[in-house]
């Protein structure tokens, strides 16, 4: 993957006053004039002693469109354009950013971050040294078919308006639908001489349905199984919202008369609809160094996985292989670059190889921590405001090199539960005991699938868990599920993340009813 | 960035010059910060971030569109008003469209400091410096964040309002670790006013947690009478009055105050006597923004009293249909305390768990509002009257609605911060509460 995009235009008349905006500022910097501010940026930290630094120049278009029942809830579009300098300074970071990409506003953000950086150093019992930093000059765009920004709002909501109006006449009283996109540009330079230039869009539609019981007061909702994609509109036009919808709303009725669960332990066949997001909480973050090394301790947390750990634990059965990677087509982590400016299209690496945890997630100055090298390119600031700390690329659980279907799986389960889409989730700041929902439970009996059951929620402890994994799917049965929304770091930065899964059996996992009677 | 009100009046005012539609919103708000963050006993990412942005929300009879950027040049503010006049022509029209707001009357804000203002990047590490040398000495890890921020907001409208508010917020948090890894302990707040942050004793109160809950015992889940410190009491409070307390949900059949059989369960006695929740713009303690949605005034609005569900957020639109007075969503939180101090609250507990925080609460089941999350940072066993010794971590699986129904005791009003706080000012107390569903054990640490 990688080299220029080669959207499929739309026809002229689809083109919008929207794109106005952000048409405006685009027009004001191009690349000379960025290499231009770089070259301020980077000039004016070296005079004042920086041993290294790096200039990033965002822009974030951004469009929001929002649908409920009948209606139009909202229709927005966004423009966010500025630039972060990062200086490091006799071992001290220092940070600094502004919405105003002139001259003498750079110079002036340069001088906050150095007084930044020098105030901090009297904190230091120790001062931060990075590794030898590559140097490219490089341009990426992520590729797609259709640029979501191209295409009239009105399209979109008379799209949505039809995916509404399917779930109300199958039944649900309430229908929300939502579509956001995100377009992200980002031209880095840093002092070792890295210029680099990348685009990436993101479409990210969401929607549920609820129904109401108006005698007993119950109500059930249904969410879409659709995840957000590094991708363009093609995505949007390619799903089958409208018969998903419909779906929903009669799953979402069949929620409120079906079977409470009896809590118990019971073997789970996970779909990896719901299994991405157990892979996001119970390996992604563990996994990740900045929190082994104790630096995520007053907010993300620290982590089980330590370093004594690394290349010995068994994290997993041997079915179990998580590689990381940004290339991934329609991941949410994939770009040429991390923003530290290490190279990661092409960079995959495992994560745990055969049930072994082999690999640490690294941004830069940490790898040397704990006898390694180099980064592996898992950098990334939410905006031009924020400061590039460690964040997850796609983290991916391989599918089984040998067939196995969904059916395969179920047929060596005698008293189980099938769990299908993401409902709450939660995890201890080491990542060992989680809690998961979903969207949908359904009885596995004997080897086949039975009813619906309600009210269900799994606990359990991510080694354990991952060491009674015994059957997993085949790549035909693989699906790319991700959040928008990964939070870390102080200020906290959100960071979109993907997660391919292929679903999984799961030996006796404990199971809550969690229905409150008390209540109400 | 900081614009005054004259600043924003005027950006204001240029932006509805621009304006061909029927009506218009403008909104504005920035910021400047200055924050260290620190970990294993050192700075790490340090900043000094500035912010603004501009938005316009145009009007055509009942279409609206919006657009917003992060450019103030002339040509991009006519390229952001060119945006929403086209998002708003393409937009179909929305039957529950309400015109925006002619001049209101408002508080005067009392959420800035203008010491916070001024405070300096040195002045942040002078404060964090005698934190990190006493954790040295008492051979602890510490880790933290120390963010000093002044913001403002403006909101205007084509019919004539214009409203203007600056807050000041300081955030203090740090958490210290044993290095055998086997004790925790965190301490942290807001604060409108950097001089009044105690940043020192905040860092005391956390490194004596890690020191007195090291190696800390297995106990069983179950229902425990806990003692809630203000940062777990806050994020339950913060979610439940934040997230859920919502007008039209409830008369849809489709919140935790739906009345069987159809509508809220406004005016019922739905918590324990001894609960008041209120808000207030100009609270001594929490004092918040002064307006809120759609630019109506932020005002004193009691949401339970005396265990009686008083008010549900409203917006405009459903307050006109069900003919209702609208209920803006709150700016500030409070809830009012009492007079048990921590220290008799666990002098009258039998049996019992003292909880400093929560961690990664999610709902669980919004018909009860049931929450799931984590005990973190120092929990301790009372036995008869005493803190007997350190204890695991938690899961819990409780809802506030009940827990509200349960609380013994009350500590007075402080001002609190928790991680999964909703992001506005908001003041707490301790609380006794019976009952307290803990799941199952954390081996975290």
């Amino acid at each position: 993957m990688g080299g220029c995009a080669c959207a499929t235009l739309l026809p002229s008349t689809l083109f919008l006053g929207v794109r106005n905006a952000a048409a405006a500022v685009a027009e004001k910097l191009d690349l000379s004039a960025k290499l231009h501010l770089a070259d301020v940026a980077l000039g004016t930290a070296k005079a004042m002693g920086a041993s290294y630094a790096d200039f990033r120049l965002c822009r974030y278009q951004s469009e929001y469109v929002e649908v409920r029942e009948h209606r139009l809830e909202e229709s927005s579009t966004g423009l966010s354009a500025g630039f972060g300098v990062r200086v490091l300074l006799d071992g001290t970071w220092g940070y600094a950013s502004s919405s105003l990409a002139t001259e003498d506003e750079v110079k002036a953000a340069v001088n906050r971050a150095v007084d930044v950086a020098k105030a901090s150093q009297r904190l230091q019992a120790r001062k931060f040294v990075l590794e030898d930093l590559p140097s490219y000059q490089d341009e990426w765009t992520m590729p797609m078919k259709t640029d979501p920004f191209l295409v009239h709002s009105d399209e979109k909501i008379d799209r949505m308006l039809a995916i509404n109006e399917a779930a109300l006449k199958a039944g649900a009283d309430y229908a929300t639908i939502s579509f956001a996109f995100v377009r992200e540009e980002k031209f880095l330079a840093s002092s070792t001489g890295s210029r680099i230039t990348q685009t990436r869009v993101r479409t990210m539609p969401d929607s549920e349905v609820t129904v109401i019981d108006k005698t007993t007061g119950k109500f059930a909702s249904r969410d879409t199984l659709a995840a957000p994609r590094g991708s363009g509109y093609d995505y949007i036009l390619d799903y089958d919202f409208i018969g998903e919808a419909a779906k929903a709303a009669e799953q979402a009725r069949e929620k409120l008369k079906a079977k409470p669960v009896a809590p118990d332990d019971y073997d789970l066949v996970l779909d990896p609809t719901n299994l991405w997001l157990t892979i996001h909480e119970s390996v992604g973050h563990p996994t990740e160094l900045d929190r082994a090394l104790g630096w995520e301790a007053n907010f993300a947390g620290t982590t089980f996985c330590t370093p004594d750990k690394l290349g010995k634990l068994r994290y997993g059965s041997h079915l179990m292989n998580i590689v990381a990677d940004r290339s991934q087509e329609g991941g949410l982590s994939t770009v040429g670059y991390d923003d530290d400016g290490i190279r990661s299209i092409g960079a995959e690496f495992p994560i745990i190889k055969d049930g072994v945890f082999v690999n640490y997630q690294m941004a830069i100055g940490q790898a040397q921590l704990i006898g390694q090298k180099c980064s592996n390119g898992c950098a990334f600031a939410e905006s031009w405001s924020a400061f590039p700390i460690q964040r997850m690329p796609n983290v991916s659980l391989q599918p089984n090199p040998k067939p196995c279907s969904l059916e395969d799986l179920f047929s060596d389960v005698k008293r189980g539960i099938y769990i299908v889409g993401n409902g709450s989730w939660s995890i201890d700041q080491q990542r060992h005991n989680f809690q998961f929902g979903g969207q949908l439970f359904y009885e596995i009996r004997n080897g086949k699938l039975g009813g619906m059951l309600r009210d269900v929620a799994y606990q359990g402890s991510t080694v354990e868990f991952w060491n009674s994994m015994d059957g997993i799917g085949d790549k035909s049965t693989y699906f790319l599920g991700g959040a928008p929304n990964c939070g870390k770091g102080q200020p906290e930065q959100s960071a979109p993340v993907s997660h391919g899964a292929v679903p999984a059996r799961f030996r006796q996992v404990t199971v809550l009813n969690t229905e409150r009677k008390d209540i109400g | 960035m900081i614009l005054g009100e004259t600043e924003a009046r005027d950006l204001t005012k240029k932006v509805l010059a621009l304006s061909k539609a029927d009506s218009c919103i403008v909104t504005i708000s920035g910021g400047e910060d200055r924050h260290i963050r620190f970990a294993q006993n050192m700075a790490t990412t340090n900043g000094a971030p500035s912010d603004i942005g501009i938005g316009v929300e145009s009007h055509f009879g009942k279409r609206s569109g919006s657009a917003s950027t992060t450019d103030l040049s002339d040509d991009a503010l006519a390229s952001l008003v060119e945006a929403s006049e086209a998002t708003a022509k393409l937009a179909p029209e929305n039957p529950e469209f309400m015109p925006p707001l002619g001049p209101q009357r408002y508080a005067t804000g009392t959420a800035f400091s203008s010491a916070t203002q001024a405070t300096t990047s040195e002045m942040l590490a002078n404060a964090i410096q005698p934190v990190l040398q006493q954790a040295r000495d008492k051979n602890l890890q510490v880790s933290g964040f120390l963010d000093s921020g002044t913001s403002f907001s403006s909101f205007g409208t084509s019919q004539g309002l214009f409203v203007y508010d600056q807050e000041t917020n300081v955030l203090h948090t740090v958490t210290a670790r044993t290095p055998d890894g086997t004790g925790a302990g965190w301490a942290g707040t807001t604060h409108l006013d950097f001089s009044k942050m105690d940043v020192a004793g905040l860092g005391a109160v956390a490194m004596d947690k890690a020191v007195k809950s090291r190696e800390p015992a297995t106990l069983s889940p179950g229902k425990y009478t806990v003692i809630l410190e203000p940062s777990a009491v806050s994020d339950l409070i913060g979610i439940l009055v934040g997230e859920e307390f919502d007008q039209r949900s409830a008369d849809e059949g489709r919140n935790f105050a739906t009345k069987k059989g159809g509508g809220s369960r406004l005016g019922e006695n739905i918590f324990g006597k001894n609960v008041t929740i209120y808000s207030d713009p100009n609270d001594t303690l929490a004092p918040g923004s002064i307006y809120s949605s759609d630019g109506l005034p932020a005002q004193k609005t009691m949401w339970i009293e005396n265990g009686t569900l008083k008010n549900l957020q409203c917006g405009r639109y459903w307050a006109q249909k069900t003919g209702r007075q609208p209920v803006p969503s709150p700016t500030t939180l409070t809830m009012t305390g009492g007079t048990t101090s921590t220290e008799e609250m666990i002098k009258q507990t039998k049996r019992g768990l003292l909880i400093t925080r929560f961690w990664y609460i999610r709902e669980v089941d919004p018909q009860t509002v049931l929450l799931t999350g984590l005990t973190r940072d120092g929990v301790f066993l009372i036995d008869h009257g005493e803190i007997v010794k350190p204890v695991c971590n938690f899961r819990f699986n409780e809802s506030p609605v009940a827990m509200l129904n349960k609380v013994v005791a009350l500590g007075p009003s402080v001002r609190a911060y928790g991680e999964e706080s909703i992001g506005i000012p908001i003041a707490v107390p301790t609380l006794l509460v019976d009952e307290f569903t803990l799941s199952s054990v954390s081996d975290a640490v």
